[in-house]
């Protein structure tokens, strides 16, 4: 017998990932879709309502209607915009943390690692302020005040964040959003127990939530994070289970809130503390990333390289990297933390932390994060992870050591792109022109298990859209799965199609660009607007798309929103659960083009998604008559 | 072992597909008028032209060959139990081990006027009645069916769907008497009305008026009222077929007699199906096919599921059922429940079901038809009637079957 | 024979081999995303039924050792299959009479909502006699199992 959990898992893209997790002793969710294989039709389809006590209501043909009257459509988009609420509210908090942590270090004249970052925002945001830390301050109090404005109240900062002619259609369709957090709560107010039942407007709502969610949630988040932790350098790095290097205390860090880590990973290369971990018989401490904010690390690796172990995987290669027995530590603050980690960190006597209750795990200690006391609770925690460490240290690992690579691109950016490209777009619009790239596809979100399993439709689809010439910008959990299968190294041109590939190999550089977190999506919107300026055009009329082929969360539904706010096609290798209503099916896959420009593509087939998004560029390009 | 089944409809069929079953070997031969084998109780989907003669067939398919069985078309004109043949109008004598009388009944026709001679006027029994009506449909226009029972209400559809002015008189002040209150029967009498039927109810036909070539043209009722007519379908009951049987010993009242195991009075001669006169409907008379083919072969089976009170009509998109008692007894408790699309009625005798009639929506019935002959208590269930199911009584056997469950009751089945 | 055993009591009542039944009988092509639940055409040859005690009795063919439905079927479409043990239904020899309806003490074949034909459980003959309703069920309160015929 093998010690085996269990011989069901899975497929990854990443095949050597799949067999170290088929192989190991303990459960992990690559074991449980199996057993999660039977899905319950009527949550597929979006038309199960909990929303009462008559219910669960669910819609056959003997029961076309609710108790209540509600009706598929109404059923399908009060769930639907409870999703898009729940996933606006959980950026809303990373970038209210995130604003929070800035003012909080302004005030207190710590380090400010962005100073152009700091200068470009606040000129965006029309603040002008003598005194760098007040501007900071400042900055950070704006996108605080927006976020607390009431929900009839547009938010200020909005117009300034915004493309021109964006801000323009979404004030046409009146879906300008009122204060993010009030936006939040009155989708969860709508959506209750016989509120409203109006589909349209309940979509309205999604895409409001969307703008929010995209504007606050994921650009704001990352320029503000960009002036207390540094902007995104270009550098290569190595990925993968190999980044974990057992003569250091290990901490695996998950979740979305970079700025929470600022203290930590400085003092945690500071002498007296590396002192601590000599003493205990380590060479000293690592971070080891996971997740989005392991990927936002990464991003700005170029800071970071001391403390900084490089990037092992996303949100389902989270068990794999506790399996190697060599991580002491997981320090949590958002998602993607699965509960399946629990277990194993129990089994592996691994010290789990909350920093934010938000994400409090079951067996996690809770130290939440308190800047007035970050000191005290800084060493609070180091101490526990060090007395961890020599407790559970010296059983067997089970090391990867050849898994990954160590010439992944990292540290892409709005900025550090056009930098590269020489301080501006006109090399990229004219390779674009030319058809030496035909266009550009974000491959953005998550990793899901169902889609094909871990990574598979985003990687076929990735390597489907570069064979076809569409440079492919990534961010978000997909970007672990990518930048794991070697992807996003420059050996990669190989994998492009002779357009893109000569152009890869010019510049040297791969041809999957990994601009980091799921919060960077931000970053290519950026991208986007700057390039649309560039052509004096609007955002639908570029030849670009989005794909979320493996979405996973509440969260992405809501990047999904924001993408459609923008007029991008935006595809998904699995529906959202709204096919049982046809109004909600017809609304996003089609009738939303005569809306925003956007549209929804629903396959789970990368050859016939690549073609899909294929002819969308195309059509795009002959708009623009290139 | 040689078995010899007169007629080849229900009970004839299941017994001969039942004997092959119990004996690879046994001779069997089939006698029976008819040309071709036919379910008597589509010949209505025939005249409609809704199924030809190969789509009233309800063997499978090579059913004669597959099962070994001989097939004589003839008639029996009599039965010698001396000499354990059977004598065939051709003259021939078909020796037998073993009988089976199955050959049926046929249409009573009234002995009023010319009923019983004029060539227009058929019953609803064979498949030569319904192409007889069907060659007349092609010219005639007025259309008179005596009787509003199933098969008249049956051959009154068909003649619509041929788009016949069709009049039907029945002795009963209204229509489908025996199958349904007078609440559900209306609902069929409206939607037959509004596709033109004329109903002359509570009334008697009186005399016959013949015109030229000997038919019938027209009828006079008891109320003096005049009908014309082309061609009249006669559907006033029908008697079980044993005229061949006058010079036998086997005892008939109205229908053959049998014992619990189908045997009649002479050894080795049983009898099944509607000759018994023990039900005139389908099922019951497979069976006693099928019970009599048994006990032909030796296995001793009694009849027992002799619950006969049922039927089912499905007409203009309006399906009902009726079980048990329709009348209601003054000790009975009777309970509707009544919407848009559905009627509901159930009538009940110290806490066990007796009559159930469903219109409109008649999922479930066979639970209904369960509790009703097996006579289950169920006064112990609190829950509004309509809604028991048999998941009140879910029970399963260690090979799957269901078997239903009732505290301290004893069932025949 | 082959039957699907039910153990009552590990159904949730989710229905999920009713959505399954739908999905594997329905006349379009399509995957469950796209299955019109509110199409009366689109129907369940199985269902599962809560009890007064708010457990559920799963209710579906048993495909009888002595069918009553066939025995009742004067159209010839309902037979008892001498092979498999399967009662199976012919549509195109139907005559929708619905004494069968009458006759399952079950309550497990049901008049199509069209009236034309019955609803009734044909073992996912296209799937290769493996039911969907089986494979659909998420607390293996149905499986599929050999029983003599």
């Amino acid at each position: 017998m093998r010690e085996y959990y269990g011989c069901r898992t899975c497929k990854s893209a990443d095949k050597q990932l799949e067999e170290y997790i088929r192989a190991l002793p303990m459960e992990t969710s690559h074991h449980r879709v199996d057993s999660q294989d039977t899905k319950c039709g009527f949550g597929l389809q979006g038309v199960c309502c909990r929303l009462c006590s008559n219910g669960p209501c669910r819609i056959t043909p003997e029961a076309p209607k609710g108790i209540c009257g509600a009706d598929a459509d109404t059923i399908v988009t009060r769930n639907f915009l409870r999703a898009v609420a729940a996933g606006s509210g959980c950026y809303i908090h990373v970038v209210e943390n995130t604003a929070k942590n800035v003012r909080d270090i302004a005030r207190s004249k710590g380090e400010i690692k962005g100073v152009d970052a700091l200068n470009r925002l606040a000129e965006m945001l029309d603040i002008t302020e003598e005194d760098m830390y007040l501007r900071a301050e400042k900055v950070a109090q704006a996108v605080l005040d927006d976020l607390h404005r009431p929900e009839y109240e547009t938010m200020k900062l909005l117009r300034k964040m915004s493309y021109g002619p964006r801000y323009e259609t979404w004030k046409r369709l009146g879906i300008l959003p009122g204060g993010a957090k009030a936006e939040v709560f009155k989708g969860v107010v709508k959506t209750s127990t016989n509120l409203n039942s109006d589909p349209m407007d309940m979509l309205k709502d999604c895409l409001k939530l969307g703008i929010s969610t995209g504007i606050y949630g994921l650009v704001l988040t990352n320029l503000l994070n960009d002036i207390v932790l540094g902007e995104p350098k270009l550098r290569v790095a190595p990925v993968g289970l190999r980044v974990i290097d057992p003569s250091y205390i290990n901490i695996m860090i998950t979740g979305h809130q970079h700025s929470m880590f600022t203290y930590l990973q400085k003092r945690l290369i500071e002498p007296d503390i590396v002192e601590k971990a000599k003493k205990a018989g380590a060479k000293g401490f690592k971070l080891v990333g996971c997740t989005c904010v392991g990927q936002d690390l990464q991003l700005r690796g170029a800071h970071y390289e001391e403390i900084f172990a490089g990037h092992a995987g996303n949100n389902y290669t989270s068990e794999a990297v506790l399996a190697t027995g060599a991580i002491d530590a997981v320090i949590s603050e958002f998602n993607c933390t699965l509960p399946g980690i629990e277990p194993i960190c129990d089994k592996l006597q691994i010290k789990q932390i909350c920093v934010d209750s938000v994400a409090k795990k079951a067996n996690a200690e809770l130290k939440e994060f308190d800047f007035e006391n970050r000191e005290r609770v800084t060493e609070e925690i180091i101490d526990s992870i060090v007395e961890t460490y020599m407790k559970r240290r010296g059983g067997r690992l089970n090391l990867l050591m050849d898994h990954g690579n160590d010439d992944t691109l990292t540290g892409v950016s709005e900025g550090s792109l056009k930098e590269f490209l020489g301080g501006d777009w006109k090399a990229l619009i004219r390779l674009i022109i030319s058809g030496k790239i035909k266009g550009v596809a974000g491959i953005v979100g998550c990793s899901n298990l169902t889609a094909g399993g871990h990574d598979v439709l985003t990687v076929e689809l990735t390597k489907e859209l570069i064979s076809r010439d569409i440079l492919v910008l990534s961010a978000g959990c997909s970007s672990g799965g990518l930048e794991n299968c070697g992807l996003m190294t420059k050996e990669a041109a190989k994998y492009a199609g002779p357009g893109l590939r000569e152009v890869c190999e010019q510049l040297g550089i791969p041809p999957v660009l990994n601009f980091g977190p799921c919060l960077a999506i931000g970053r290519l919107e950026l991208v986007a607007i700057e390039l649309a300026e560039a052509l004096g055009i609007d955002l639908p009329q570029l030849p670009l798309v989005l794909s979320a082929a493996q979405w996973l969360e509440e969260q992405a539904i809501a990047d999904g929103c924001y993408g459609l706010a923008l007029g991008l096609p935006l595809h998904l290798g699995l529906p959202p659960f709204v096919t049982g209503s046809p109004k909600a099916a017809k609304t996003l896959t089609q009738d939303m083009k005569h809306l925003t420009g956007g549209h929804v593509i629903i396959n789970d087939d990368a050859k016939e998604s690549a073609e899909i998004l294929e002819k969308i560029i195309q059509e795009k390009r002959s708009g623009l008559q290139i | 072992m040689r078995h010899v089944i007169i007629g080849s409809s229900a009970a004839g069929i299941a017994a001969a597909a039942e004997i092959r079953k119990h004996q690879k070997d046994a001779v069997i031969v089939m006698i029976s008028k008819d040309e071709h084998v036919h379910s008597r109780c589509m010949l209505h989907k025939y005249i409609s032209h809704e199924r030809d003669v190969k789509g009233l067939d309800f063997t499978e398919e090579n059913f004669f060959e597959n099962q070994k069985v001989d097939y004589i078309q003839n008639e029996v004109i009599s039965v010698l139990e001396d000499e354990k043949c059977v004598l065939l109008r051709s003259g021939e004598q078909i020796p037998y081990d073993k009988l089976l009388i199955a050959s049926g009944a046929g249409s009573f026709i009234p002995p009023i006027g010319d009923l019983r001679t004029a060539d227009n006027v058929f019953g609803m029994r064979n498949l030569s009645d319904a192409q007889a009506i069907d060659k007349m449909a092609d010219s005639a226009q007025n259309v008179l069916v005596i009787g509003a029972g199933l098969a008249g209400m049956d051959a009154a559809y068909a003649m619509l769907e041929r788009g016949k002015k069709v009049t039907v008189l029945e002795m009963s002040h209204r229509i489908l008497p025996v199958q349904l209150d007078a609440h559900s029967a209306e609902v069929y009498q409206r939607k037959f009305e509004s596709k033109g039927t004329i109903f002359y109810l509570g009334r008697r036909l009186e005399k016959t008026i013949s015109g030229t070539g000997g038919q019938i043209c027209r009828v006079v009722l008891d109320t003096g009222e005049n009908i014309d007519c082309d061609v009249i379908i006669v559907a006033a009951g029908v008697r079980p077929t044993i005229d061949f049987l006058d010079k036998s010993k086997v005892e008939a009242g109205r229908g053959i007699l049998v014992d619990a195991c189908l045997q009649t009075n002479i050894r080795d001669i049983y009898a099944a199906g509607d000759v018994t006169g023990l039900s005139g409907i389908w099922p019951n008379a497979v069976k006693q096919g099928t019970v009599a083919a048994r006990n032909m072969c030796g296995i001793a089976e009694k009849y027992t599921d002799t619950f006969n009170e049922k039927n089912m009509m499905n007409f203009f998109g309006i399906v009902t059922l009726y079980l048990g008692q329709i009348c209601t007894r003054k000790d009975e408790v009777v309970l509707t429940e009544e919407d848009r699309n559905v009627y509901r009625r159930v009538s009940i005798r110290e806490g066990k079901v007796t009559g159930v009639l469903l219109q409109g929506d008649i999922s479930n019935a066979g639970v209904w038809q369960y509790l009703i002959k097996n006579e289950i208590d169920i006064s112990h269930i609190k829950k509004n009637i309509f809604q028991i199911s048999y998941a009140d009584f879910f029970s399963v056997k260690a090979d799957g079957e269901y078997r239903w469950k009732c505290e301290g009751q004893n069932f025949k089945f | 024979m082959r039957r699907i055993i039910i153990d009552y009591k590990k159904c949730d009542g989710c229905i999920n081999c009713t959505i399954a039944c739908m999905q594997a009988h329905r006349e379009d092509e399509g995957t469950i995303y796209d299955l019109d639940l509110t199409d009366p055409a689109n129907e369940s040859r199985n269902k599962s039924v809560r009890a007064e005690d708010g457990t559920y009795r799963p209710l579906f063919c048993r495909h009888c050792k002595e069918p009553e439905c066939v025995m009742t079927c004067m159209s010839g479409a309902l037979r008892k299959d001498a092979e498999n043990g399967l009662v199976t239904y012919d549509e195109t020899r139907c005559a929708a009479c619905f004494m069968c309806v009458m006759h399952c003490p079950y309550g497990t074949i049901k008049p199509a909502n069209s009236l034309q034909k019955i609803i009734k459980c044909d073992f996912c003959a296209a799937d290769g006699y493996e039911p969907n309703c089986v494979k659909a069920c998420p607390k293996k309160a149905i499986h599929v199992e050999e029983v003599e015929a």
